[in-house]
C-alpha cells in the first residue's frame, strides 16, 4: 500500500520534471527567435535614436535626446504627417465603422444571392494592398477622368490623387474598397451570435426596430466593435503600402511611416527616423490603451 | 409589416448592387484591359475586347524577373508555413499547459510574446534591417526567419486561446498510460487543433504572401530575391505609360490568390475570421 502509492508518487513527481523540460524545450526555439528578431531590434532602435548615425558607415556619436527634441519642436514634415495621418485616420475608421456595420446588416438579411454578395464582398480581402493600390493608380489616371469628361463632373475631369486637395480621399477611397471586407465579415460573424429570440421576446413586449437595435444589437456587438476599432486606428496611423503605391507621399499624402521610410533610406537620417518611430509608437501604444478600456467597459456581460 | 420588409429588402437590394458595381468595376476594368492592344484601349476603354489579345501576358510571362519573384514568393510562403507548423503548435501547447499547471515561468513567458503585437513595426524596421545585414541574411531565407520570429506573438495567441477550450482530461489520461510529453502532444493534442491550425495558416499565408514593406526593406536591392508585390511595384514603376502591360503584370501576380480564394472561399472566410474574433 505504501510502497505504491510512494512509487505512484515519485513518477508523477519525475513525471512533471520531465514536462516541465519538454515545455521549455518546446517554448526556446520561438523564445530565441522573438528575442533576436523584436526585442533586440527594438532595444537597438532606441539606442540608435540617441546617436546621431546616418545609417552608413560606423561613425557615430551620443547626443541623448536631440533627435526626440528637434522631431517635437523643429520638424514641419513631421507635424504635416502626423496631421495626415490623424485626419486619414479618423476618415477611415468612421468609414470602416460606419459603412462596414450596415454591410454586415444587408449581408445578415435573409436575401435571395446572399452568398454570391458575401462572396464578392470579402474578395479584396485577399488581394495584396499593393496590387490594389497599384490597380486603382491606373484607374484614377486613365479611367476616372474619361468618365469625369463624359459625364461633366468637374472633381474627376482630373487625376483625383495627383491634386493636393483631393489625394487623401483617393486615398481613402481606395482603402476602404479593399478594408471593407474584414471588418465586414467581422461584423457579420459578431451578429451571428446574437440569440435569436432576444428579438422575438422584445417584438413581444413592443419594442419597435430602432429600439431592439439600440438595446440588444448594439450592446451584442461592443466586442467586435472593440476589435474592429482597434485594428482600423492601427492600419490608419500606420498607412504605407497605399501611399506608397499610389502617391510615394506627394500632394501633401506624406504619412508618417512614409516619412519615416524616407528618412531612413532617401535621406540618410537614420536615427532621426527612429526617433519619430519611437514617438508614433507611444502614441498608437496610447491609443489602443485608451480604445481597450473604453469598450471593455461598456461590454455586455 | 410584410409591405415595409419588402421595402427594406429592396434598399438592401439597391445597396449590394451598387456596392457589388464599385467592387466589380475596377476587377472588369482591369481584365479587360490586359485583353487589349495600347491602341484597342486607347479608342475604348470601357468595352469588353474585340478578341483575346495575348500579347500583354506573353510579354509579362516571358519577363525575366518574374520567375525569380514567383519562385521565392512561394519559398517564403512556404517554407514560413511549414517552419511555423513546427515550431509553434509544441511551443504554445508548452505555455499553454505550463500556465495550466500555475508555472509562474510559463505566465511570465505568455505576456512577454504578448508585448509583440503591441511593439510598433517602424521601430524596429531600420535596426532589423541593419541585423539582417550583419548576419548576412537579407535574403529569401532570412525572410523565413524573420516572418517565424513574428509569430511568435500572434500566433502563439491566437493557439493558446484555442487550447484554454481543449480539456486536458485527455493528456492526463495518457500520461498515466505512460507516454511522454511529446507524445502526448504530436499523437492527442495536435490532431485536435486542426481548425486553429486552418485558421492560423490562412491568416498567415495571405499575409505573407501579400506582405510589401518587409520585402520592400529586405529584398529591394537585387531583382533575382524580388517577390511578387517587389515586382508589381518596380514593374510599374519601369513601365508606367503602357497599362496594358501594368494591369496583366498585377492579374499574373494575383491570379494564384484568387483561384485559391474561388476554390476554397468557406475556408478562407472562416479562417480569417475565427482568428480575429477571438482576439
Amino acid at each position: 500500500m505504501t510502497t505504491s502509492s510512494a512509487s505512484h508518487k515519485r513518477r508523477s513527481h519525475t513525471m512533471r520534471k520531465e514536462q516541465y523540460l519538454t515545455y521549455l524545450l518546446m517554448t526556446l526555439p520561438g523564445f530565441v527567435l522573438y528575442c533576436v528578431f523584436l526585442i533586440l531590434p527594438i532595444l537597438m532602435g532606441i539606442y540608435y535614436s540617441l546617436t546621431d548615425w546616418t545609417g552608413i558607415g560606423t561613425n557615430f556619436n551620443f547626443v541623448g535626446i536631440e533627435n526626440y527634441i528637434k522631431v517635437l519642436t523643429n520638424d514641419r514634415r513631421f507635424i504635416q504627417a502626423l496631421q495626415f495621418n490623424l485626419k486619414y485616420s479618423v476618415f477611415l475608421v468612421a468609414g470602416i465603422v460606419i459603412i462596414g456595420f450596415i454591410l454586415a446588416l444587408l449581408l445578415n438579411r435573409e436575401l435571395k444571392g446572399r452568398t454570391f454578395f458575401r462572396t464578392l464582398y470579402f474578395m479584396p480581402a485577399v488581394l495584396s494592398m499593393i496590387t490594389v493600390g497599384l490597380v486603382f493608380k491606373q484607374i484614377y489616371f486613365y479611367v476616372l477622368p474619361k468618365i469625369g469628361q463624359a459625364l461633366n463632373i468637374s472633381v474627376l475631369a482630373d487625376n483625383v490623387i495627383a491634386r493636393k486637395e483631393t489625394a487623401i480621399y483617393g486615398i481613402l477611397f481606395v482603402h476602404l474598397w479593399q478594408g471593407l471586407a474584414l471588418p465586414t465579415l467581422l461584423f457579420l460573424a459578431g451578429l451571428q451570435t446574437i440569440p435569436q429570440d432576444m428579438y422575438e421576446a422584445a417584438s413581444i413586449d413592443g419594442a419597435n426596430a430602432w429600439h431592439q437595435f439600440r438595446t440588444i444589437t448594439v450592446p451584442y456587438m461592443m466586442p467586435t466593435l472593440s476589435v474592429v476599432l482597434i485594428l482600423a486606428v492601427k492600419q490608419g496611423l500606420n498607412v504605407f503600402d497605399y501611399v506608397s503605391s499610389m502617391t510615394k507621399g506627394s500632394y501633401n499624402t506624406t504619412s508618417i511611416a512614409m516619412l519615416i521610410y524616407q528618412n531612413a533610406f532617401e535621406r540618410n537620417r537614420f536615427s532621426y527616423s527612429i526617433a519619430q518611430a519611437v514617438l508614433i509608437g507611444l502614441l498608437i501604444a496610447l491609443i489602443s490603451f485608451i480604445q481597450i478600456r473604453y469598450t471593455n467597459g461598456k461590454k455586455v456581460d | 409589416m410584410n409591405a415595409s420588409k419588402r421595402r427594406v429588402n429592396l434598399l438592401a437590394y439597391l445597396i449590394l448592387i451598387v456596392g457589388s458595381i464599385l467592387i466589380l468595376f475596377p476587377l472588369y476594368i482591369t481584365i479587360c484591359t490586359t485583353f487589349k492592344t495600347q491602341a484597342e484601349s486607347a479608342s475604348s476603354f470601357f468595352t469588353l475586347p474585340k478578341s483575346l489579345y495575348l500579347g500583354n501576358y506573353q510579354q509579362i510571362l516571358s519577363h525575366p524577373t518574374l520567375k525569380f519573384a514567383y519562385g521565392n514568393t512561394i519559398y517564403i510562403t512556404v517554407f514560413s508555413l511549414l517552419a511555423e507548423l513546427l515550431v509553434m503548435p509544441p511551443m504554445s501547447f508548452a505555455i499553454s499547459r505550463g500556465m495550466h499547471h500555475r508555472g509562474k515561468l510559463f505566465k511570465a513567458l505568455y505576456f512577454f510574446f504578448l508585448l509583440g503585437i503591441f511593439l510598433p513595426f517602424q521601430v524596429r524596421m531600420m535596426p532589423l534591417m541593419k541585423l539582417l545585414g550583419d548576419l548576412s541574411m537579407l535574403n529569401p531565407t532570412g525572410m523565413v526567419l524573420l516572418y517565424l520570429a513574428h509569430a511568435t506573438c500572434e500566433s502563439m495567441f491566437l493557439y493558446v486561446g484555442y487550447l484554454e477550450s481543449v480539456s486536458t482530461s485527455l493528456e492526463e489520461a495518457a500520461y498515466i498510460d505512460g507516454a511522454s510529453t511529446v507524445q502526448t502532444f504530436y499523437q492527442i493534442i495536435l490532431p485536435l487543433m486542426r481548425p486553429i491550425l486552418a485558421t492560423v495558416m490562412i491568416r498567415e499565408g495571405l499575409a505573407i504572401w501579400n506582405d510589401y514593406m518587409l520585402p520592400l526593406i529586405c529584398l529591394n536591392r537585387s531583382n533575382t530575391m524580388w517577390t511578387l508585390t517587389l515586382f508589381q511595384y518596380n514593374f510599374q514603376s519601369e513601365f508606367n505609360v503602357d497599362y496594358n502591360q501594368a494591369f496583366s503584370c498585377l492579374v499574373v501576380a494575383s491570379l494564384p490568390v484568387i483561384v485559391l480564394y474561388i476554390v476554397m472561399q468557406k475556408q478562407i472566410i472562416g479562417g480569417l475570421t475565427n482568428g480575429a474574433v477571438k482576439e
